[in-house]
């Protein structure tokens, strides 16, 4: 029983991950209506600035927020310059341009720092706690902590600021928003600016694990995309349980089904996802495409 | 300029470059060293390969980000065939049909979803494929991969062609075979209801297209030639593990299929030109400017040719044009380009399609 408890605990910590990312994809989405590829190499760049920052000597704490800042930056101006462009029309189109920004992004990370996979120090330290038999890590319990907080963050960002309303109001209608006055332009840049210092916040969390490396995202953010469309794409709560979701079968599959083992687990989540998406194509918590002639 | 459009299509110059073609990629493999022979042999594989993704992508609509595992499927079968003694016609036959088949029942299930969750289920596929691969190690060599030795030169032939030579040519014959057979298919009934489903699917479904048949299909074809481009593969290198599978192989291969122009059979060779050039090119100059380069490459061809290399002459035509009008009269806007190339993923696209994607995506 502990040891199933671990389990669950270990999943929603790597769930925790793959839904940062997840929510970033889910506020482009219903930001621009674009999936984008791009997330994981805009958070690995940005986890190579708060690495190079920490490497240069500045406290774990201010390297992640510069990494936070460069993210948003990242984010806003990658949206105006590239992204834009794309954005009305074929979606098609814009997944090519987003997949060409990924392989990009990816390089300009790799001409800077090389493929060599370098150690990024954890936040929450590495000691593992005893809660009545049951061993967790504390990097799991922050990484849980961390995610809940964006959640509940977010929330209030767009149920209870004005910023949060006007974004919601780009979102469902780019049009009127911009005839009521909107700065459009502005507020899909914040927009994406936000969306990229999600995934930064994946990528610092899952660095001391997986290392800093061009392709260290490159698992975490399949697992995103999935936890997204199975979460139904417009739906942030919908990625993040979805995440979580994915996080505790691979997790439990891996240890428990034998066939599966500690090598297969990785499919596990793919193929429950083609048969939820068989039984209910628009994810767990999307709604319905209707779409007019 | 337009004495040029009409020297190509008239049909003795097309013939005439036909041929010359045609000798070129013959006495091509005699002169060249066994580096050049093995990476022209690779453009072909790779070729039949993006042709199968420029079938489902370009042609249909449906973003397909799993063409490796197919590719990978095709290798192994071969693998396994060779190492078994199978006759080669029938590896060829198994690396065909085996890879559609699953790419069947998988389009089954995958073409009931909308639009890019297609995408997602699709980049599941190497993603499971590998580990697959490793586990059955029986069929598969696990990681360390499969080598084989076979598809040299037969010995009747023995001191006229050498291995590398005789390969260039089996692969490339089967290549334009597959050519020959994917330029009717697109040209044909098929190829039209491929087009109507990925300009509308209201549309197609209102004349009697069945957007999720034609979408299964495609998608099948698309397996098929993945399938015999694994079979291919294996002969040009022999050796293959599951690192042919990698998701970056296709992630790459869409690249290349956009950057020599989707929707197009001349745009699938430069296509494949490219895959297998510019990655050898950069390792020259840089190894870790490889990844930098081609998303550069890739996103300047979106913005400045977005149908891709094959439509670079139509391209550079209207931009000419546009710039003389407007130097003629500068008061009067240059009239709105046209799509450069008609099936193209073009950003500019207008049309029933854009509107009713817009529509749907505001929906959601």
């Amino acid at each position: 029983m502990e040891y199933f408890i671990q389990l669950v605990i270990e999943g929603l910590a790597t769930g925790s991950i793959y839904g940062a990312l997840a929510l970033a994809i889910v506020l482009v989405n219903r930001a621009t209506g674009l999936i984008n590829f791009a997330q994981g190499g805009m958070a690995v760049l940005s986890t190579f600035v708060a690495y190079a920052l920490f490497d240069a000597g500045a406290p774990l704490a201010l390297a992640i927020l510069g990494a936070i800042v460069f993210a948003f930056a990242l984010g806003a101006v990658l949206e105006r310059v590239i992204v834009r462009p794309f954005e009305r029309g074929d979606p098609d189109t814009a997944v090519v341009v987003t997949i060409g920004l990924f392989v990009l992004l990816g390089g300009v990370a790799a001409f800077f720092f090389g493929y060599e996979p370098r150690q990024f120090p954890s936040f929450f330290g590495l000691e593992t706690l005893n809660i009545a038999g049951v061993f967790v890590s504390l990097r799991s319990i922050g990484t849980i902590v961390v995610l809940a907080l964006v959640v509940v963050l977010l929330q209030v960002l767009f149920r209870g600021t004005k910023l949060g309303l006007a974004m919601r109001a780009v979102a469902d209608n780019p049009v009127s928003a911009s005839l009521s006055g909107l700065p459009v332009s502005w507020l899909l840049m914040i927009g994406w600016g936000l969306a990229s210092v999600l995934g930064v916040i994946a990528g610092v969390l899952v660095a001391p694990q997986l290392f800093v490396s061009p392709g260290m995202l490159d698992f975490v953010l399949v697992y995103a995309l999935a936890a997204a469309i199975l979460g139904g794409l417009d739906s942030p709560q919908g990625a993040v349980i979805a995440a979580w979701f994915i996080g505790v079968i691979e997790n439990l599959a891996g240890a428990y089904i034998d066939i599966v083992g500690n090598d297969l687990k990785i499919a596990v989540p793919f193929v429950v996802m083609i048969i939820i998406l068989i039984v209910r194509p628009q994810g767990l918590f999307g709604r319905k495409v209707v779409v007019r002639v | 300029m337009k004495s040029l459009t009409r020297l190509t299509t008239n049909r003795w110059v097309r013939l005439a470059i036909g041929v010359a073609v045609a000798a070129l990629l013959i006495v091509l493999p005699l002169i060249s060293s066994k580096f050049v022979n093995y990476q022209l042999s690779l453009m072909a594989v790779f070729a039949v390969a993006i042709l199968g993704l420029n079938i489902v992508m370009g042609y249909t609509g449906q973003v397909s980000l799993g063409q490796s595992a197919f590719l990978g499927l095709g290798a192994y079968i071969a693998a396994y065939g060779v190492t078994e003694g199978w006759p080669i016609p029938l590896i060829f036959l198994l690396c065909a049909v085996v890879p559609a088949i699953v790419g069947l029942i998988i389009a089954l299930a995958a073409a009931r979803l909308r639009g890019l969750a297609l995408a997602m289920v699709t980049i599941a596929l190497p993603i499971i494929g590998i580990p697959l691969a490793k586990r059955f190690r029986e069929f598969t060599g696990g990681s360390q991969g499969t080598t084989v030795r076979w598809l040299s030169a037969p010995e009747w032939n023995e001191g006229f062609l050498e291995n590398d030579q005789w390969r260039y040519y089996v692969v490339v014959i089967i290549a334009a075979l597959m050519f020959l057979l994917a330029r009717n298919l697109v040209r044909g009934r098929m190829g039209r209801a491929f087009r109507i489903v990925k300009e509308n699917e209201a549309v197609a479904i209102s004349i009697g297209i069945s957007p999720y048949r034609y979408k299964v299909l495609a998608f099948t074809i698309a397996s098929l030639f993945g399938g015999v481009a694994g079979f291919l593969y294996l002969g040009v290198v022999q050796y293959t593990s599951p690192e042919t599978m990698s998701f970056h192989t296709s992630i790459n291969m869409v690249a290349a299929m956009v950057i020599g122009g989707s929707a197009s059979i001349l745009g699938t060779i430069f296509a494949a030109i490219y895959f297998v050039l510019v990655p050898n090119l950069a390792n020259e100059i840089n190894p870790s400017l490889t990844a930098l380069f081609s998303g550069a490459i890739l996103l300047a061809v979106l913005f400045l040719v977005p149908g891709g290399v094959v439509s670079l002459p139509r391209r550079i035509a209207q931009v000419l044009r546009s710039l003389r009008r407007r130097g003629n009269a500068p008061a009067r806007d240059a009239e709105t380009p046209q799509n450069p190339s008609d099936g193209a993923l073009a950003p500019t696209a207008t049309g029933p399609k854009s509107t009713e994607k817009n529509r749907k995506r505001q929906g959601q």
